[in-house]
C-alpha cells in the first residue's frame, strides 16, 4: 500500500499511459483507496458519479438494466477503470458495477483530476490523445459496423 | 432629560464640582508656597545673616535652617503632587461615573423607543453615539467647572494688579478682550455647525459599514463592490472637506488670540515708555506691569482652550441627545411596572374598538377595526403581507400604539397597562424572532428572564454586591444582579433546573425541532455541561457500539476502533502515537509536535527519530508532489501539508536533515518534521508504509505520553472506559474513526447510530444537550425555521393566556395542529396568510387594504377571503 504501486496501477490504464510519472504519483495521492465488500455496488446505474475506480485487487461485474431485469454486460478485473466517463462529463452512470469478491479500488474524482488538467496542460494533451485513439477507434468500427448492415 | 451640557453636568455632579473646586482652591496656597519658600532658602538661609533663626521655638543655626527649610519644601512638593494626584483621580472618577450614568440613561431610551422608531434609526448611527461620541464629554466633565472658576480667577487676580499699577495701563491690557470677547465665538459658531456635520457625517459612514456587512452577499452577488468603495470615498472626501474648514476657523482662532494677546505690549512699551520718559510713570511700575501681563496670558490661553473645548463637547452633547429624548418614548412606568396593582386577567377577553395602527409608513395602516376575542378563542386573522395583519396584531399585543380607538384586555387598555403586565398574559411571535448569540436554551428561557429570583438561592439577592451597588447608585444605573438567576421557574410552571429542561423538551417537541436538537446535540462538545449520569449512558452506548463493531460485520466495515494496543489507520498519526487530543477542541493534534513535555516523553519512548523520519519522508514527498511539478498555489493550498510559503522552508531543513550524521538537526527543524507526521493519516495518505516494528513502537510510545501528560490540563487522555470532552457527543459514542477506506461511511454510521441511541434510550440526553448549541451571531448557525420555532417554544414557556403568532406556522400544517393542541386553554389568535392554516382555526378574520372585511368560520368567509383576491385581480386586468 503505497504512492508508487497506486501511481504504478495508474499507468497501467490507456487514458494516462503517457503521463508524467510525477504527475501520476500526485493523482495518486490525490485519488483515495477504498474498499468494497463482495456484493457491494461501485457505481449505480443512473446516478451521476463523479468518480471513477481503478480496481487494484478483486473482480467485479459489470451489469445493465433492461426489461429481462438485470443483465451482465462485461466483468472487469485488476488495473481495469470503470467510470471513467464520468470525470470527463456529467451523465448518468450507464451500467452498475457490483464487487463479485473483496475489492479493493483507486478512487479517482472529477475534481481533482480538473484540477490536475488545468494545472498541467500536457497532461490535458495527454488525455486528449488518449481520448482521440479511443474515438478514433470507435468511429472506424462503427464505420464497419454500419457497412456490415447496408451489406447485410 | 437636560438639553444642554450644562444643565447635565450640575443636575448630576454638583456635589463634585464643588469638591473638585474646593480641592482646586486648596492646592493653590500650596503651590504658592513651594514658589515661594525657594526664595527664603536664597534669601534666609543661603545668603541670609542673623543666626541663629528661631522656628517653632526652636534656635536654628545656618545649616540646619538650610535643612529644615529644604525638607518642608520637600514636604510641600510631596503634598503638593499628592493633592493633584488625587485631584486628577477623583476629576476622572467624577467624569467616568456622569459618562456612565449618560450612557446608561441613553441606553434605556433606546429601551423605551416605541417599535415604530426602529424603522427609522440604525444600529450603524446608535451605536457610535453611545460609544465613541459621549467619549470626550466625560473627559471634559472634570474640568467642567473648576477650570474656569481657576483660571478665570487668577485672570482676575492679574488684571486687579496691573490697574492698582496703574488705570491706564490696566485699561491697555485689556482693551482688546472686548473685541475678542465678540470675535472668537462668531469663528467658534461656524466650527461648532461644522462639528455638527462632521458628526453626522461620521454617523452615516457607520451606518454604511454595518449596511455593508449586513449586505455582504448582495454585495457579492451584484458585483457593487466599486459603487459602494465610490460612495465611501465621497464620504470621506466631505469629511476631509469639513475637517479643513474646521481647521481653517480653528487655527484662525488661535492666530487672532496670539495677535491680540500680543498687542497690547506694544502699547505698553511705546505708550508707557513715553509716559516713563516724561516722568508721570515710574521704570519699576511698568516693569511690573509687563511682568503682569505676561502672566496673563497662560491664563487667558487655557480659558479660551477651555471654551473651545466647551463649545465641541456641547454640541456632541447635544447631537446625540436629540436623537435619542424623543416624545414618543415610552413613559418609565410602563416599562418596568412599579405602582401598579396586579390586575387578574387569566381569562382576558380582547376587545378592539374602532381601532387605528400605523405601522411607521411601510406597511398598510389598519382602519376601524372593532372585534372581540373570547377567553379560549381560535382566531385567524387572514391577510397578505400588507393588508394590516401584521399590524392588527401587534397593535393587539400592545406593540404598536393606536392612533385611533382602542385595545382592551379585560377592560383595561392595553396601551395603559405596563409591558411587564401586557408580556405575562400575552406572548406574540413574529415570523423573524430575534434570536441572541447564545446557546438554544438561553434563547428559550429568554422569556422567563424578566427580573432576577430573590428566593436566596445560591445566596443571590437579586442585587449586586456592595461597592457594584454603591457605584451604580451614585450613577442612577440598574441596581439588578446580572449573575443572580433570573429564570422564573413559576412561569414556566416548574419548581427547579431539571424540570425545567423536561419543559423544554417537550416543547422543543412539540414544535418538531428534536430531531434538529438531537443532531445538534451529537456534534455538542460538552464541558462545563457534562453530568456524570451523561456521561454513564454514553460509556453504556461505547460499549454497545464496541459489541456490535465485533458482532456485525456492516459495523466492523465501517469504523475503526480506537484500542489501546493497536494502530487506528484512520486517525492521524498524531491522535494515535499521544493516545489523546487537545483539550482545546479548537486546536490541532499536531500542535502537539512544538510541546516540549511531549517531545521529552516522545524521546524516551524512542519513537521520537522514527517520527522526525517519517515528517521527513513526507515533508520530500511533497516537495516533489506539488512544488517539483510546478502545481499552482491553488493545488498547494488545497492538498498539500505544507502551504506554498512553507515549501521553501521546509527544502533547507530536508537539507539539513540529510546532512544529518555530521551535523545535529536543530530542534526547531526535528518538531517540525514530527508536526507533518502528526499530520499523516496512514489509511489515506499512502505516503510512508509502516512496517509491523514501527507500529508497535508508535503504539508504544502511548503509555509514556501519558505518564507524561497525565494531570495535564492542556491535554485529555483517551481512555476506553471514560468520557473525553474536547470529542463531541457522536465520537465519545463511536470512539473511534470512520473508515477512510470506505465511501460514504460517515452516513451510514449515523444511520447504525441513531438505531442504536434509541434502543438504549438516549435519544432524550442527546437532545438535552443540543440545547446547549451556540447558535452563533443572530442565530447564523440555524436555518430561519429552525429560528421560527425557538421563537415558538421561548413564547409557549411562560405559559401565556393570549399567544399571538404572526405567520410562524404558514405553510406547516402539522405545526399548527400541535399548537392548537398544546393551547387548549388559552386564547390563540395567529395571523396567516395561508387558508390551510385559517382553516384549521375555529374563526377567522379577514383583513383587507387595512379593513376587516369580513369575520366568521372559514366556510363563511372563504369567498370574500380567496376570491375577494381574484376578484381584485380581475378589476386590476380589466382597467
Amino acid at each position: 500500500m503505497s504512492l508508487e504501486s497506486d501511481a504504478a496501477a495508474l499507468r497501467k490504464i490507456p487514458l494516462f499511459r503517457n503521463v508524467d510519472d510525477q504527475k501520476l504519483r500526485l493523482l495518486a495521492f490525490l485519488s483515495e483507496r477504498v474498499r468494497f465488500d463482495a456484493g457491494e455496488n461501485l457505481v449505480e446505474e443512473g446516478d451521476f458519479g463523479d468518480t471513477a475506480y481503478i480496481i487494484l485487487a478483486g473482480n467485479a461485474d459489470v451489469v445493465i438494466q433492461s426489461v429481462n431485469g438485470e443483465q451482465l454486460v462485461a466483468t472487469v478485473k485488476e488495473n481495469d477503470i470503470v467510470g471513467e466517463i464520468a470525470i470527463l462529463i456529467d451523465v448518468p452512470r450507464t451500467a452498475t458495477v457490483r464487487a463479485t469478491s473483496d475489492l479493493v479500488a483507486l478512487a479517482v474524482s472529477k475534481e481533482h483530476f480538473f484540477k490536475l488538467l488545468t494545472n498541467f496542460p500536457d497532461m490535458a494533451v495527454e488525455v486528449m490523445r488518449a481520448l482521440a485513439h479511443r474515438l478514433e477507434r470507435t468511429t472506424r468500427e462503427f464505420g464497419r459496423l454500419r457497412a456490415a448492415l447496408a451489406d447485410g | 432629560m437636560e438639553s444642554t451640557l450644562f444643565g447635565f453636568i450640575w443636575r448630576y455632579s454638583k456635589r463634585q464640582q464643588i469638591i473638585i473646586l474646593g480641592m482646586t482652591v486648596v492646592s493653590f496656597p500650596i503651590l504658592y508656597m513651594t514658589l515661594e519658600l525657594p526664595k527664603w532658602i536664597v534669601n534666609d538661609a543661603i545668603s541670609g545673616k542673623d543666626f541663629p533663626k528661631s522656628i517653632m521655638g526652636f534656635e536654628l543655626t545656618q545649616i540646619p535652617y538650610l535643612i529644615v527649610l529644604c525638607g518642608i519644601f520637600l514636604g510641600l512638593v510631596v503634598l503638593n503632587n499628592g493633592v493633584k494626584y488625587v485631584l486628577n483621580i477623583y476629576k476622572g472618577v467624577s467624569g467616568e461615573r456622569m459618562l456612565r450614568r449618560l450612557r446608561y440613561i441613553l441606553y434605556n431610551y433606546i429601551l423605551r423607543f416605541p417599535l415604530t422608531r426602529f424603522r427609522k434609526v440604525s444600529g450603524g448611527e446608535i451605536i457610535p453615539m453611545i460609544t465613541a461620541e459621549v467619549e470626550d464629554v466625560g473627559v471634559f466633565i472634570g474640568e467642567a467647572i473648576a477650570t474656569p472658576a481657576f483660571q478665570g480667577g487668577t485672570l482676575l487676580v492679574y488684571i486687579v494688579f496691573i490697574f492698582a499699577q496703574d488705570p491706564f495701563l490696566g485699561a491697555a491690557a485689556v482693551s482688546l478682550y472686548p473685541l475678542q470677547a465678540y470675535v472668537i465665538p462668531k469663528l467658534q459658531r461656524r466650527v461648532i455647525m461644522l462639528t455638527r456635520d462632521r458628526i453626522k457625517n461620521i454617523r452615516v459612514i457607520s451606518d454604511r459599514i454595518a449596511e455593508t456587512v449586513s449586505a455582504a452577499t448582495d454585495i457579492k452577488a451584484n458585483d457593487t463592490a466599486r459603487y459602494h468603495l465610490a460612495d465611501l470615498s465621497d464620504r470621506l472626501f466631505l469629511n476631509y472637506r469639513i475637517r479643513l474648514a474646521i481647521f481653517r476657523r480653528k487655527y484662525m482662532i488661535k492666530f487672532l488670540n496670539n495677535f491680540l494677546n500680543q498687542l497690547p505690549p506694544f502699547f505698553f512699551y511705546s505708550v508707557g515708555g513715553v509716559l516713563v520718559i516724561n516722568g508721570s510713570m515710574s521704570f519699576g511700575a511698568l516693569v511690573a506691569v509687563l511682568a503682569a501681563y505676561k502672566d496673563l496670558a497662560s491664563p487667558w490661553k487655557e480659558l479660551l482652550n477651555w471654551y473651545q473645548n466647551l463649545a465641541n463637547v456641547s454640541v456632541k452633547y447635544q447631537t446625540v441627545v436629540e436623537n435619542f429624548d424623543v416624545d414618543d418614548a415610552v413613559p418609565t412606568h410602563r416599562l418596568d411596572g412599579l405602582g401598579e396593582d396586579a390586575i387578574n386577567l387569566t381569562t382576558p377577553t380582547i376587545a378592539l374598538s374602532s381601532l387605528a395602527v400605523s405601522g411607521g409608513g411601510s406597511g398598510q395602516e389598519v382602519l376601524d377595526v372593532s372585534m372581540e376575542v373570547k377567553p379560549k378563542a381560535r382566531l385567524a386573522v387572514y391577510g397578505r403581507d400588507g393588508s394590516g395583519r401584521s399590524e392588527l396584531l401587534l397593535a393587539i399585543a400592545g406593540l404598536l400604539p393606536p392612533i385611533a380607538g382602542r385595545v382592551t384586555i379585560d377592560g383595561h387598555r392595553i396601551d395603559e397597562l405596563s409591558h411587564a403586565m401586557v408580556a405575562r398574559h400575552v406572548s406574540f411571535v413574529g415570523s423573524e424572532p430575534y434570536i441572541f448569540n447564545d446557546t438554544i436554551r438561553d434563547n428559550i428561557v429568554y422569556s422567563l428572564r424578566t427580573e432576577p429570583r430573590r428566593d436566596g438561592e445560591n445566596g443571590g439577592t437579586g442585587d449586586v454586591s456592595s461597592l457594584r451597588y454603591a457605584e451604580a447608585t451614585l450613577t442612577g444605573n440598574s441596581l439588578l444582579d446580572i449573575s443572580a438567576p433570573w429564570e422564573d421557574y413559576e412561569r414556566a410552571g416548574v419548581s427547579d433546573p431539571s424540570e425545567l429542561d423536561d419543559r423544554l423538551i417537550e416543547l422543543v417537541e412539540l414544535v418538531g425541532l428534536e430531531g434538529d436538537l438531537y443532531r445538534l446535540g451529537l456534534a455538542a462538545h460538552l464541558e462545563e455541561q457534562l453530568t456524570e449520569s451523561f456521561a454513564d449512558k454514553i460509556m453504556t452506548a461505547r460499549a454497545e457500539v464496541v459489541r456490535r463493531a465485533t458482532e456485525d460485520k456492516s459495523w466492523a466495515g465501517l469504523v475503526e476502533l480506537w484500542t489501546s494496543g493497536e494502530l487506528n489507520n484512520s486517525a492521524t498519526l498524531g491522535e494515535n502515537t499521544l493516545f489523546a487530543v487537545p483539550s482545546d477542541p479548537g486546536s490541532r493534534v499536531w500542535e502537539a509536535a512544538f510541546d516540549p513535555t511531549v517531545r521529552d516523553a516522545l524521546k524516551t519512548a524512542k519513537v521520537y527519530d522514527l517520527l522526525v523520519d517519517i515528517g521527513a519522508s513526507v515533508a520530500a514527498t511533497m516537495i516533489e508532489l506539488f512544488s517539483d511539478t510546478g502545481a499552482d498555489a491553488s493545488l498547494i493550498g488545497d492538498y498539500s501539508f505544507l502551504s506554498a510559503d512553507e515549501i521553501p522552508l521546509f527544502e533547507q531543513r530536508l537539507r539539513r536533515y540529510n546532512a544529518k550524521p555530521q551535523k545535529p538537526l536543530p530542534q526547531e527543524d526535528a518538531d517540525a518534521f514530527v508536526g507533518l507526521a502528526f499530520r499523516l493519516v496512514p489509511g489515506r495518505h499512502r505516503i510512508v508504509t509502516l512496517d509491523a516494528e514501527q507500529e508497535a513502537k508508535i503504539v508504544g510510545a502511548r503509555e509514556y505520553v501519558h505518564k507524561a501528560l497525565k494531570g495535564n490540563d492542556r491535554y485529555a487522555l483517551f481512555d476506553e472506559a471514560s468520557y473525553i470532552p474536547p470529542l463531541s457527543v457522536e465520537e465519545n459514542i463511536l470512539f473511534g474513526k470512520p473508515r477512510v477506506d470506505r465511501r460514504g461511511a460517515s452516513e451510514r454510521i449515523d444511520n447504525l447510530l441513531r438505531d442504536t441511541v434509541k434502543e438504549l434510550g438516549l435519544r432524550d440526553p442527546i437532545a438535552r444537550a443540543g440545547l446547549n448549541f451556540e447558535v452563533g451571531v443572530a442565530g447564523g448557525r440555524l436555518s430561519a425555521s429552525q429560528r421560527r420555532r425557538i421563537g415558538l417554544v421561548r413564547a409557549l414557556v411562560k405559559r401565556p393566556d393570549v399567544l399571538i403568532l404572526d405567520a410562524v406556522a404558514d405553510g406547516d400544517k402539522a405545526l399548527m395542529t400541535r399548537i392548537m393542541d398544546a393551547c387548549a386553554e388559552h386564547t390563540l389568535i395567529v395571523g396567516t396568510a395561508d387558508p390551510q392554516i385559517a382553516k384549521t382555526l375555529d374563526k377567522v378574520a379577514v383583513m383587507r387594504e387595512g379593513r376587516l372585511v369580513a369575520q366568521g368560520p372559514w366556510d363563511s368567509v372563504q369567498q370574500i377571503a380567496i376570491d375577494g383576491v381574484a376578484v381584485e385581480a380581475l378589476e386590476k386586468e380589466a382597467s
